[in-house]
């Protein structure tokens, strides 16, 4: 009940003429559409966001949010403090832009040749069997990948074999791999799965279109260069916005199983750091403050990223 | 856009402030009308136990509590490990302990991380009737100090004295609180006094070598230095290929965040380095012959010797090499590596994993290996959501008797178990099941997996003879277990000063001790460690010994150890 | 229409047909090999499958693993709850996502901006665990089935991506309906719904796997066993316990399942997984049709 009255608060403060009486009647439709989504909003995202200020707390579990003593920006100046930080914020963004840079452009290149199989039971086997790999759980999967990797296993054979290496590596034992790693591990993965949104997209071109095209001589390339890419550019920007706006964030899951004493020094990503730091040791203000920082710079990131696709390409999210 | 946010985020502030209060209001609310309800329960049943203790006149024998009331009760019951499996009502154990006391018990078991789980059910206080954690826990403290469990105490006090006769009053001091009361109940526990009474007190830490290849060597003498490593060349050197895959000449436990087990006082047990000198508490860290064992280790790998599998596997990856056979010795716990053993010994009886004399100080004193605490593994709490804290706290004390203890390891007479040979011992179709197929006997028999409050003395006379594959692993630590009880909790609350200086130096030996092993010489090693030490002082070493140092007399207060 | 498309096949065209599907093959191996190697190691036996070295075909064959993942018999109550949680979950969550989704995406939408805003700031700040917790609480949704439906009914990124294929949609349509008298919901369930079965599908799909694979609510918000999902039951088997402290600390003879088999956890894995992926052949028609088949609007 004390959403209802917050809801038509809202709507107060936007406008307060006769017009806005006038054009809600017009739109009373739509905003039968669009309030439930308000409230559910309210409710569920914005009532508890009073969590956040635990950040700026020093939150122990038995007392209550609001009797919890102030520390103001302790726990901020903590983490940036951290010998860790610097490492941390390295690895985060190394590891997320060489995802953006690879991960993000690959599915969107399979959907497009996937799109261009003429045989269309061929068309779906290929498809079924890309997302398979979605479904294999990190765990499982990472203890399978160690095996894989180690100095004695079938990834090693198979490079020595073929006169790649001279000699075994322990791929996961070796810092500088571990971007790569995790990265194109990440890309396999997904590649099928984040690649459905494309062929949706895809799906809703005019057939016409391409069927001018052909009669003008285009080809294979020039199609899908000048007539499926910008039919689906719209789905692309927002996705692209999205994907930057989560550049600190990382597959948690991934780098937990991956990780180990010897690759530490460019596996520490801010997400394992404040596992291990906030909630393996209940440290809940500093993980909230940690996670606090990252959604304020994945926010900014947003903005930006969508100013900058709007003025490049004319689409954004809003 | 900016605008629209900055007025956005001053019309949501005040929507979210009122919105908060409101929720705010009434869950405390909430929280205060259920305690309420329950402490008014607990006063009315309270005030029925007394009446119906006077009516019945005042004997001098303490009966068992439980056998008052075996009507149906069902407890929800916390167990705080992920992996925890049990369907209670559906083997034989729990269908005759249930018909017995009327007790059936709904276990609830967090699935991935346990911590979130329990730290919600704390903080929003939805905690169940009982809680069994480890007692290294923070949760442990938490719910102590909130105030959101009963103290054993007071519930033995007011429903079933029965409890001081079955409960172990070491146990009951060692856990006793600053207000004089003892909130949760261990099992396991073994006492430093029962090392003198029990001649068989195993130790779970092992220094084992492949029995086949140790044997081919002439059995070598790895307690020096030169003899480890040379051992371990002379086994690389002569078995280069296991099954075509490299030997790897030492195992290790998993390396984490925080180090390696292995290395740190699993290897200081070995070498007898005390925990005390001088009225102080010593770290086995700053022990010349613990540093003369690292620069072995160290060596080692300059030799060739460590593989990087060992930085890199983890448990699953370790198992699956132990079942092949690849590691020629290891510093592993033999309870960590039984299904592998068994796979070596089902494959090649020659090719198990047995026991030797490891790595020593420069006197070659005996090693002096953790034995089981008096801590014991895990501990259970009545929480304060109970809503039958007398039926609670009798069927501890009955699962903590001598008849419990026997019910929940054996059965029913005639049914699981019987006295054959003049030895109380499980019917031979169940014991054959027990040691061929222990999954299928965890799933009717369920013995194992009611472990809650388990007494291992007690359960010592029943438990079925050890299997020739592990049988050799566990009689090689007889006589060598050693109490560590009284260093057992000097961990400090981890959002304390000291806990967070706590958490920082164990972060720092993490990353250090790889490094001191990969050193490419002593000199290097040498400064690495300089350095590590250097940044320990840094973080507040002392204080957090200051503190250890505090609680180490609190403990030997406890222990009545001068 | 196939046949004029084929007619016109070039030279170029053939090889770029011959390089393509070589190129998918090879992709189809690297993406299967790996699920074939979790099934064939979790059809082998237990102990054997320790040996290492099942890569092709299980060595000694054997269905323990799955016997001892299906022996619980609460698994089958576990795959209901979650059966029943996954249609309604993604029904309720696809209706009134879109719904909202539309009603947003009309740019002449007064105070779209506000309520964009604020829907962008869902996507990045939440207000944590346990004050998620204590409103469930209050709203008495806690140990109740529908706390899988409601809190996960909305998403405001999906929003964004029905919102982007709501926008591709020629609103000549549209306007012409609304000329004939038609009101915005007549136009959202007779003409936008029909037009965006690809998206509708996608993100049916999205959620469905989503409440499939959820094992944190049945973790958290639940403790009847009975209405534990299948995940939140099974998810135990795959986890691995760590905590040097509790094996240190842990008697002799007692067996943690993680300890217990590889092939085991890969059972489950397996099991856990296969329902859901049967389930997207016949999602698939609409997001593989391409322009051989001719389009939506065609």
């Amino acid at each position: 009940m004390g959403v209802k009255s917050t809801a038509s608060n809202n709507a107060t403060i936007f406008c307060n003429s006769k017009r806005f009486f006038r054009k809600l009647k017009e739109q009373k439709y739509l905003y039968m559409m669009v309030i439930p989504g308000i409230i559910w909003m309210l409710i569920f995202n914005y009532i508890p966001m009073y969590g956040i200020i635990i950040a700026f707390k020093d939150y122990n579990i038995i007392s209550s949010f609001f009797e919890a003593p102030w520390a103001g920006l302790k726990h901020f100046s903590d983490f940036f403090k951290d010998d860790w930080f610097p490492i941390i914020m390295k690895n985060t963004v190394g590891i997320s832009l060489l995802k953006l840079v690879f991960g993000f452009p690959l599915p969107i290149i399979f959907a497009l040749f996937l799109n261009e199989i003429r045989n269309s039971t061929f068309k779906r086997t290929v498809q079924t069997i890309s997302y398979l790999p979605h479904f294999l759980s990190w765990v499982v999967l990472g203890g399978i990948m160690i095996t894989w990797l180690s100095e004695s296993g079938m990834i090693n054979e198979l490079l020595v074999n073929m006169g790649i290496l001279d000699k075994p590596v322990a791929f996961l034992g070796e810092p500088k791999y571990f971007w790569w790693i995790a990265t194109i591990s990440d890309i396999w993965k997904g590649l099928g799965w984040n690649s459905i949104i494309y062929l949706a997209a895809i799906s809703g071109v005019d057939v016409e279109l391409y069927e001018s095209a052909i009669v003008d001589g285009a080809g294979r390339f020039r199609r899908m260069w000048s007539i499926t890419l910008p039919s689906i550019s719209g789905t692309i920007a927002i996705l692209f916005i999205l994907a930057v706006s989560g550049l600190l964030n990382s597959n948690f899951d991934q780098i937990l199983v991956l990780r180990n004493s010897l690759n530490a020094s460019s596996s520490e990503v801010i997400d394992i750091f404040v596992y291990r730091m906030g909630i393996q040791s209940a440290r809940f203000s500093y993980a909230t403050a940690v996670g606090l920082f990252k959604s304020v710079i994945a926010l900014m990131l947003l903005l930006l990223a969508n100013w900058v696709t709007r003025k490049l390409t004319g689409k954004s999210l809003f | 856009m900016k605008k629209v946010y900055l007025k956005l985020i001053a019309c949501i502030s005040v929507i979210l402030l009122l919105a908060s209060l409101f929720v705010g209001c009434t869950s405390d609310k909430k929280e205060n009308d259920s305690e309420e309800e329950v402490s008014s329960e607990n006063g009315n049943s309270a005030a029925q136990e007394k009446a119906s203790e006077d009516s019945e006149g005042s004997e001098k024998v303490v009966e068992p509590g439980w056998k008052k009331d075996t009507s149906p009760v069902t407890f929800d019951w916390y167990v705080h490990f992920s992996w925890y499996n049990y369907n209670w009502g559906e083997t034989l154990i729990s269908k005759y302990v249930q018909e017995k006391t009327g007790v059936s018990i709904n276990f609830i078991v967090p699935a991935g991380n346990e911590n979130e789980k329990l730290n919600t059910m704390i903080a929003s206080n939805t905690l169940p009737d009982f809680v069994t954690l480890g007692w290294w826990e923070d949760g442990v403290r938490k719910m102590i100090d909130g105030g959101l469990v009963y103290s054993l105490n007071e519930l033995a006090d007011k429903y079933d004295p029965y409890f001081y006769e079955v409960a172990s009053p070491q146990v009951l001091k060692w856990y006793e609180q600053d207000d004089g009361k003892t909130y949760g109940y261990p099992n396991f526990a073994v006492a430093p006094e029962d090392y003198d009474k029990y001649e068989k007190i195993p130790s779970n830490q092992t220094f084992v070598v492949r029995k086949d290849m140790y044997e081919a060597l002439g059995k070598p003498d790895m307690r020096t230095p030169e003899g480890f490593l040379a051992a371990l060349k002379a086994a690389k050197e002569k078995f280069p290929e296991v099954n075509g895959q490299p030997l790897i000449p030492i195992g290790l436990h998993e390396f984490t965040d925080t180090g390696n087990y292995s290395l740190e006082s699993y290897l200081a047990n070995f070498l007898a380095i005390p925990r005390e000198k001088d009225g102080k508490l010593y770290d086995f860290r700053e022990d010349p012959e613990y540093i003369r064992w690292l620069k072995t280790f160290r060596k080692a790998n300059e030799m060739g010797l460590l593989s990087p599998d060992i930085f890199i596997d983890k448990r699953a990856q370790m198992e699956e090499k132990i079942a092949q056979g690849r590691y020629f010795a290891m510093l592993y716990q033999r309870t960590d590596f039984v299904a592998a053993q068994q796979a070596l010994y089902e494959r090649d009886p020659n090719s198990i994993y047995i026991a030797v004399d490891g790595p020593a100080n420069s006197n070659l004193d005996p090693p002096k290996l953790a034995g089981p605490g008096i801590s014991g593994w895990t501990l259970t709490m009545i929480t304060k959501n109970c809503k039958h804290p007398d039926r609670a706290i009798r069927f501890v004390s009955y699962w903590l008797s001598e008849e419990g203890q026997r019910d929940m390891y054996l059965g029913r007479q005639g049914e699981t178990w019987d006295i054959i040979d003049g030895k109380e011992q499980y019917l031979p179709e169940y014991a054959e099941m027990a040691r061929n197929n222990r999954e299928q006997f965890d799933k009717v028999v369920g013995q194992d997996p009611l472990w809650m409050l388990g007494n291992s003395l007690i359960q010592m006379r029943w438990a079925p003879e050890p299997g020739p594959a592990v049988r050799q692993l566990e009689e090689w630590t007889y006589g060598k277990a050693v109490s560590y009880a009284i260093y057992d909790n000097l961990i400090p609350p981890s959002d304390s000063e000291e806990g967070i200086i706590a958490s920082r130096i164990a972060d720092l030996w993490g990353q250090t001790l790889p490094k001191l092993l990969l050193a490419k010489s002593d000199e290097e090693f040498d400064q690495i460690y300089q350095d590590f030490l250097k940044k320990r002082a840094e973080a507040g070493y002392e204080k957090l010994l200051a503190w250890q140092m505090q609680k180490l007399e609190e403990n030997k207060k406890k222990l009545g150890i001068k | 229409m196939r046949r004029k498309f084929l007619a016109r096949r070039t030279k170029g065209e053939v090889v770029f047909d011959i390089v393509n599907t070589i190129i998918m093959i090879v992709i189809c191996f690297m993406m299967l090999y790996p699920v074939w190697y979790t099934l064939v190691n979790s059809l082998n036996d237990g102990t054997d499958a320790m040996l290492g070295g099942i890569y092709w075909w299980p060595r000694v064959f054997s269905l323990d693993s799955y016997k001892a993942v299906f022996a619980d018999s609460k698994i089958f109550r576990a795959f209901g709850v979650s059966f029943f949680r996954t249609i309604i979950g993604t029904v309720v969550h696809v209706f009134f996502t879109s719904m909202v989704a539309y009603g947003l995406s009309k740019r002449y939408l007064m105070g779209r901006k506000y309520f964009m805003a604020m829907g962008t700031v869902t996507l990045f700040f939440s207000g944590g665990l346990i004050p998620t917790f204590l409103l469930y609480r209050s709203l008495g949704l806690l140990d109740r089935f529908v706390v899988y439906i409601i809190p996960a009914m909305f998403n405001f990124y999906n929003l964004l991506i029905f919102q982007a294929f709501f926008r591709e949609i020629p609103d000549a349509l549209e306007e012409s309906a609304k000329i004939d008298g038609a009101n915005d919901f007549y136009i959202f369930f007779k003409i936008i719904i029909p037009l965006s079965k690809p998206v509708l599908a996608t993100i049916a799909l999205f959620t469905g796997v989503y409440h499939w694979n959820d094992y944190f609510a049945g973790v958290i918000f639940i403790n009847n066993p009975d209405l534990q999902p299948i995940q939140t039951f099974l998810y135990r088997v795959i986890a691995e316990t760590t905590s040097v402290h509790m094996l240190q600390n842990m008697p002799a003879g007692i067996r943690t399942t993680s300890v217990t088999s590889h092939t085991i956890r890969l059972a489950t894995m397996i099991v856990t997984t296969a329902p859901v992926i049967c389930v997207y052949p016949f999602l698939q028609k609409y997001f593989v049709k391409g322009m051989l088949l001719g389009s939506i609007k065609g």
